[in-house]
């Protein structure tokens, strides 16, 4: 029998409880944490295979895994906004390099620590803020570097290939990218 | 503060995943036993995930929404025990074991794929020799069962044991020559055997030893192919051989 539990399950229930109510089977709770990320998880597989069709599939298959395994959420080892976000990613590029018919090397989604929750709109917002700063900041070529990485998944070389410049310059660019970004969210 | 400052920035790109599979095998390694480093991990994937953020946002499809709570309705509605999400409480120890026993049969593989190939080169290296030596036995049964190989008994006019030899010449197959009861030869000196055509010098078809019997042969020498043959005859020659006759004839034998 399907349970229901009205105030745990409300859409402002932080995350942890949600999950916990998820796992003992309140669909309720999977609907209010759907609201709170599809939209970002959609948009994420979107950005990366290009067609909404397969961003569905993607959005489909991550929240029916959570609903599968949420009883083995560990929720303070990790974010389940940062689960889904990677989990997107991953699971979009995935797509996209075996529809260019390249082998997968990619892990299963892990632990993730995300900096501050994005259970809110608001939260949300503050995060993106800080991190589209760090990102104007950037010089353009390692913006383009870091984003050809995170969107498309590719590797060092991949973008020395795509880019023409030595692999080193490539290396050189993510890292202190991937620097700057650290130091914004130190701070 | 980490204690391993060095994988700082290999971290940050194990995240991001730009890692050749070569390069993140060390990072990775040291972080499966690094809790800090692990924790570090999780961080530099937590401000990756940030960068998701960026995306324009866009509402999926609002018939999706309806599809993924009509799925999970329909798991929920079965029996307990067949449940699926109750997997999620061993799927990921038994996804981790599987993961170390793949790791272990992965390295196993990979040695046995390299002795696989190192036998598969000496078996090929034996295949090789065996291809040549079944090609030299078949040019020698050719030789020997061709109708028109002449067969020439050389002997001495000595007493017995009487030295003798026997050679199978074609002249486009080539030659073979057995020698039985040759007497040893002295250091420094060894047997020639040659051809003797119809026209022309002798024509030598190789050195030979006997052994303690005085048995000696020559396979398949080197030879001008079509030569017509007087005569086949074995000297003794200084070792090594010289290019015309020399030395006494120990064995002859005329074409008949």
């Amino acid at each position: 029998m399907l349970q229901t539990t009205a105030i745990d399950s409300t859409p402002e229930a932080p995350d942890v409880v949600l999950i916990r109510r998820m796992a003992d089977g309140d669909e309720a709770a999977l609907a209010a944490l759907y609201d709170r990320y599809a939209g970002l998880v959609f948009s994420v597989a979107k950005r990366i295979v290009g067609d909404r069709s397969t961003a569905e599939e993607i959005l489909q298959d991550i929240f029916h895994q959570a609903w599968r395994t949420a009883s083995s959420f560990d929720s303070s080892r990790g974010s389940f906004a940062g689960w889904l976000l990677v989990a997107a990613r991953n699971r979009a590029i995935d797509r996209l390099r075996r529809r260019q018919g390249e082998a997968l090397d990619r892990a299963v989604e892990e632990k993730v620590a995300l900096a501050a929750s994005l259970e809110t709109a608001a939260a949300q917002n503050l995060m993106l803020s800080k991190v589209r700063k760090v990102l104007v900041e950037l010089p353009s070529a390692q913006r383009a570097a870091l984003e050809m990485a995170y969107f498309e998944g590719m590797t060092h070389s991949e973008i020395a290939e795509r880019t023409g410049e030595p692999l080193g310059t490539i290396k050189t660019r993510l890292r202190t990218a991937l620097g700057t970004l650290k130091k914004a969210f130190q701070s | 503060m980490n204690g391993h400052p060095q994988f700082d920035e290999d971290l940050d790109l194990l995240a991001l995943g730009t890692f050749e599979a070569e390069e993140k095998r060390a990072p990775e390694s040291h972080v499966g036993g690094c809790p800090e480093c692990s924790g570090k991990l999780e961080e530099a994937r937590g401000r990756l995930a940030a960068l998701a953020l960026i995306v324009p946002l866009e509402s999926p499809p609002a018939a999706a929404r309806d599809r993924l709570l009509r799925r999970a309705r329909a798991e929920a509605a079965r029996p307990l025990g067949t449940r699926p999400y109750g997997i999620g409480r061993w799927l990921i120890p038994a996804l981790a074991a599987a993961a170390v026993v793949l790791a272990i049969v992965s390295v196993r593989l990979t040695q046995q794929n390299r002795e696989l190939a190192r036998r598969l080169s000496n078996l090929q290296a034996v295949s090789s020799r065996l291809e040549e030596e079944s090609v030299r036995e078949r040019a020698v049964m050719d030789l020997l069962t061709a109708p028109d190989t002449l067969k020439i008994t050389l002997v001495s006019g000595a007493a017995r044991p009487v030295p003798e030899g026997k050679a199978f010449y074609h002249p486009q197959k080539g030659l073979l020559f057995y020698a039985a009861n040759l007497p040893a030869l002295p250091t420094g000196r060894t047997y020639q055997l040659w051809l003797v055509p119809t026209k022309g010098n002798p024509i030598s078809a190789g050195v030979f030893r006997v052994d303690a019997q005085g048995n000696g042969e020559v396979v398949l020498p080197t030879l001008p192919a079509g030569i017509a043959a007087a005569a086949f005859a074995v000297t003794v020659e200084p070792s090594g051989g010289v290019p015309q006759p020399t030395g006494p004839k120990v064995l002859i034998g005329a074409v008949t």
